[in-house]
């Protein structure tokens, strides 16, 4: 758990922030120049606060009042850049070690280069290796310096939609691994979503909401945040069975009836019974009906009922509980003619094909 | 006369300037690293005064240099008087001497070569670094010394070859004793007043341009291996 009460002065404007962040992955989601970045600085060292402390699993690393200012290398912390800094002059495997203290009894190096497929480049120079690489060897160094805190800042950036794919499956077994704090940070709110639904929300170095990502999306200040930005639905779900003829692939999620039938190649090859995925449906991809649809192409129609409707400009947000909560944005016009509300029961209807699943 | 057949006396210049120069470089080396750190990467007040006083044996004319460094070091300048008397340590006009011109002449070049080569490594690397739980010493040596190598090495080399071409500083406070404080370049202004000394002359000057044009080869070579990998 890392406790941050502090305020740093930045040139234009001063970053306050007085949060606690606890296991598994909070995302800081905000636009460009809101303090994200400063406030990783403030808990790894690099920027020191005028005001306040911070504690990690409840240690002070920072303190005005006590006087403490845990050196940056003695605070145990695993950050991942932007732009990876990986150590050019050394090899894939000594910038992997590079942080690792005695001798590794547990056998961790070899678990971290499986974990993030590295044992093909370990002799190859981080200028001759790809993008996704890169960036998955900096995540890698950073493990494997044992810390008790990951922060990982805009770790996509640098990387195309497709090594995104990639990226992201990579930090949710680390997540599922090693159980330490996990900060992200990113502007982009769909990456994100995937990632967690842990949510703190910074602007203009102030934080104005830190919460679950569908409560924060019910606070109509906030909406200016998510604006502009597609909003997803990231759930897990356990495989319940794998049709190897149809390739198809249902997944339950908890007791629930609404079974979610997925279709892609990789589900035929990858998945077992029991597997635990993440799915990614964006909210704009899901229609809803008030009745079931008996004859359709459609193969998901999971039943649910209102919970809550949101505006956001011409569109509307519902949110449907389908036994998880299910975001359907559709239009203020759509909602009017349905003649729906909060309460009513519907039918959510998405393809198996709109569905992205972490792999 | 054979060109290549050296007297006893010009064996002893070659033997004596190759010894400076390597005993300068090897000095400066691990001051040059600190100073040039420093400049590159603090601040501090005083910095500028710092880096005048760096600079200026490069602007002043060396024999300015090394008659300061006699009256300092001198027996009877202030820090010289005191060493004699309490250690019995004589430096003007010893080989010793004739190091510490080499290192206070050459001393900025090697300063601004390492200080611009650490200035070109990325600082980022350095945090990054700490980071991982590196401290500020091993960042310095596992990162930033391997990163400005090239830098590093050539203006060591860059030293090493002003060391060996020193003549004002050291004829002022090394002087000009054969066997003990003459140089190559003392040597060769010692022959150029002899008339008729011409071949001996040429012979050493030759041996001059040699050892600095293998000095600059080898630098090469390295700095050419280091960005090969």
């Amino acid at each position: 758990m890392i406790q941050v009460d502090i305020q740093l002065k930045r040139d234009n404007f001063d970053v306050v922030v007085k949060e606690t962040f606890g296991m598994g992955i909070t995302g800081i989601f905000g636009p460009s120049g809101s303090g994200k970045t400063s406030l990783l600085n403030a808990i790894c060292g690099l920027a020191k606060p005028e005001q306040g402390f911070i504690s990690i699993n409840g240690k002070k690393v920072y303190s005005i009042d006590e006087k403490i200012n845990v050196p940056v290398e003695q605070r145990r912390i695993g950050y991942v850049f932007q732009e990876g800094r990986l150590f050019p002059h050394l090899t894939v495997e000594k910038n992997l070690r590079y942080g690792m203290k005695g001798t590794d009894n547990n056998g961790m190096f070899n678990k971290v280069v499986e974990l993030l497929k590295l044992g093909h480049i370990l002799k190859s120079k981080p200028a001759k290796i790809s993008g996704g690489e890169r960036q998955r060897t900096a995540i890698g160094r950073a493990l494997l310096s044992s810390p008790e805190l990951l922060l990982l800042d805009e770790p996509f950036s640098a990387l195309d939609v497709h090594l995104r794919q990639q990226i992201l499956p990579f930090i949710l077994k680390i997540q599922q691994t090693i159980k330490i704090p996990i900060l992200v940070v990113s502007h982009d709110i769909s990456d994100l979503l995937k990632l967690t639904n842990r949510l703190c929300l910074l602007k203009q170095g102030r934080v104005i909401g830190h919460d679950d990502y569908h409560v924060l999306l019910r606070h109509p200040e906030l909406q200016a945040s998510f604006s502009s930005h597609s909003l997803i639905n990231a759930v897990s779900m356990t495989v319940a069975r794998v049709d190897e003829e149809s390739g198809i692939t249902t997944l339950s999620y908890g007791e629930t009836e609404n079974w979610i039938k997925v279709v892609c190649e990789k589900s035929r090859l990858t998945y077992r019974k029991g597997d635990q995925i993440k799915i990614f449906i964006p909210s704009d991809d899901i229609a809803l009906s008030a009745t079931r649809l008996p004859y359709v192409t459609i193969q998901n129609q999971l039943e649910g009922v209102i919970q809550d409707i949101i505006p956001r400009g011409n569109v509307r947000i519902c949110i449907v509980n389908v036994g998880f909560p299910l975001l359907v944005e559709i239009t203020a016009e759509s909602l009017k003619r349905m003649d729906i509300g909060i309460g009513y029961p519907v039918w959510c209807l998405f393809k198996s094909v709109a569905i992205d699943v972490a792999s | 006369m054979n060109i290549f057949s050296f007297t006893s006396s010009e064996l002893e210049a070659i033997k004596l300037s190759v010894g400076v120069a390597v005993y300068s470089s090897i000095i400066s080396l691990p001051f040059a690293l600190l100073f040039g750190y420093y400049l590159a990467r603090r601040q501090f007040p005083g910095k500028a005064i710092v880096e005048s006083i760096i600079h200026l044996p490069l602007v002043m004319p060396p024999v300015t240099t090394g008659y300061l460094l006699l009256l300092i070091l001198g027996t009877r300048g202030f820090i010289g008087k005191w060493l004699y008397a309490a250690f019995g340590i004589k430096l003007a006009f010893t080989f010793e001497a004739a190091v510490i011109a080499s290192v206070f002449v050459s001393f900025p070049l090697i300063v601004r070569s390492i200080r611009t080569a650490i200035e070109m490594v990325d600082p980022s690397l350095e945090d990054a670094s700490r980071i991982l739980g590196v401290g500020r010493l091993k960042t310095f040596f596992r990162i930033t010394v391997p990163l400005a190598a090239p830098g590093i090495v050539s203006g060591t080399i860059l030293a090493f070859a002003r060391s060996l071409g020193e003549f004002g500083a050291t004829i002022t406070f090394a002087g000009n004793i054969a066997g003990e404080t003459q140089t190559l370049p003392l040597a060769v202004f010692a022959y150029m007043q002899v008339p008729g000394r011409e071949i001996e002359t040429l012979r050493l000057v030759l041996i001059s341009v040699l050892i600095s044009l293998f000095a600059m080869a080898l630098s090469e070579l390295y700095i050419r291996k280091m960005k090969r990998s």
